[in-house]
């Protein structure tokens, strides 16, 4: 089943009502498109803690979503935060997957905002070789030094620039 | 396992659903106009306004520097306002623009003081008027703490990005306010020692705000 704007933002004001049962299938929606949303930026056995996470934070936030607005970017802000905040506690060894998981066309003009890919093409070209060498492709430091031509503790310097520089994309984005 | 701990939580996050008002930025606004006319009031009550304005009279030059000041205040208050509601996309920087015309206060400022249009007595005469500045950092608390307060409650995606913005948007209201108590038209005193609580106050909302801020 897709999930559609008009179906979850209606859905959302329910749930702003205290209409429980709407709730549980927002919540239910909201996992299915969070799971695809984490699939493409993060390493897979991170993405059902923050599923979790963001669902206890949109629940903790319920009342910041402005109905006059669509449901999905406000999701996506939520989830951008908590992704962040993964990114911050795991700076040095943050692991982002590349899993290229469907996404359904009405969602992608959030995704494409914040595609690893994108946000890769900001960094210097450097730190962007270096982060797509060892935290996505998963090459050691030492295989990433031969194949971009930058020493070791560069590679090191580049990857941990990188992943704060790439925390900071994410928010100003 | 993990499928049914989210399950268990979906089913626990529904069972524990209460009605929430949504959070209006009007709702918001109000707080912040309260800090702002209710410190200004208090302080104009304790200390008086300055001779001029108390005749209903004030002079171009400082009537021009409050109400650009005031923008640049409203335009922050209003960003940090919005930054309360997330969503990817929505654009939070309006507050640029007007904090980018306040600039005009310390270039203008810059050719009266090194022009003729600046008499040398003047800033000798008044001298290091850092209780101004002290003064709109102060004034600005009303303002800051309203702000602070919405977005603790709401759901800012960058606290950093929030904090630098209290701190505008206080320092603004802190320097419109010190505007209606300090008599000094000198336009070299007005950007040293009014408009400059709002980079004070921007650096020390940086500083202090984003960890609280954080959910």
């Amino acid at each position: 089943m897709s999930i559609d704007e008009p179906s979850l933002a209606r859905l959302m004001a329910a749930s702003q009502r205290g209409d429980r049962a709407a709730y549980r299938a927002l919540l239910g929606d909201s996992r299915k498109w969070l799971t695809r949303y984490f699939a493409r930026r993060i390493a897979p056995h991170h993405i059902d803690d923050l599923v979790q996470e963001t669902l206890v934070s949109m629940h903790r936030k319920l009342a910041t979503w402005d109905s006059s607005r669509a449901f999905l970017p406000w999701l996506a802000a939520i989830a951008r935060y908590r992704w962040i905040d993964m990114l911050r506690r795991q700076r040095d060894e943050a692991e982002l997957g590349d899993n290229d998981a469907a996404v359904g066309a009405e969602d992608e003009a959030v995704h494409a905002k914040l595609s690893i890919d994108h946000l890769l093409t900001l960094l210097p070209p450097g730190q962007a070789q270096a982060i797509t060498l060892v935290k996505i492709e998963g090459a050691s430091i030492a295989e990433a030094s031969q194949i971009s031509g930058q020493s070791e503790s560069l590679v090191k310097v580049n990857v941990h620039r990188g992943l704060k520089k790439l925390a900071e994309l994410i928010e100003s984005e | 396992m993990k499928d049914a701990s989210i399950d268990d939580l979906i089913d626990g996050l529904a069972s524990e659903l209460k009605p929430v008002r949504p959070r209006r930025v009007v709702r918001g606004s109000l707080w912040v106009a309260i800090g702002w006319l209710g410190v200004g009031a208090l302080l104009v009550g304790l200390f008086g306004a300055r001779h001029d304005l108390a005749a209903g009279t004030m002079s171009p030059l400082s009537m021009l520097a409050f109400w650009l000041i005031a923008a640049a205040g409203v335009a922050a208050a209003w960003s940090a306002l919005r930054m309360g509601l997330p969503g990817v996309g929505r654009d939070y920087g309006g507050w640029r623009c007007a904090v980018g015309a306040l600039l005009a206060l310390p270039l203008a400022a810059l050719f009266v003081f090194f022009g003729d249009a600046h008499g040398p007595d003047e800033t000798a005469r008044r001298g290091f008027d850092i209780h101004c500045l002290a003064q709109g950092v102060v004034s600005g608390l009303g303002v800051g703490a309203a702000l602070f307060l919405w977005l603790k409650a709401s759901a800012p995606t960058s606290p950093t990005r929030a904090g630098w913005v209290i701190g505008i948007a206080a320092g603004a209201a802190g320097a419109t306010i010190v505007a209606l108590l300090c008599s000094s038209d000198d336009l070299v005193h007005i950007t040293l020692w009014h408009a400059s609580a709002v980079p004070f106050s921007a650096v020390a909302g940086r500083l202090i705000l984003p960890r609280f801020l954080r959910w």
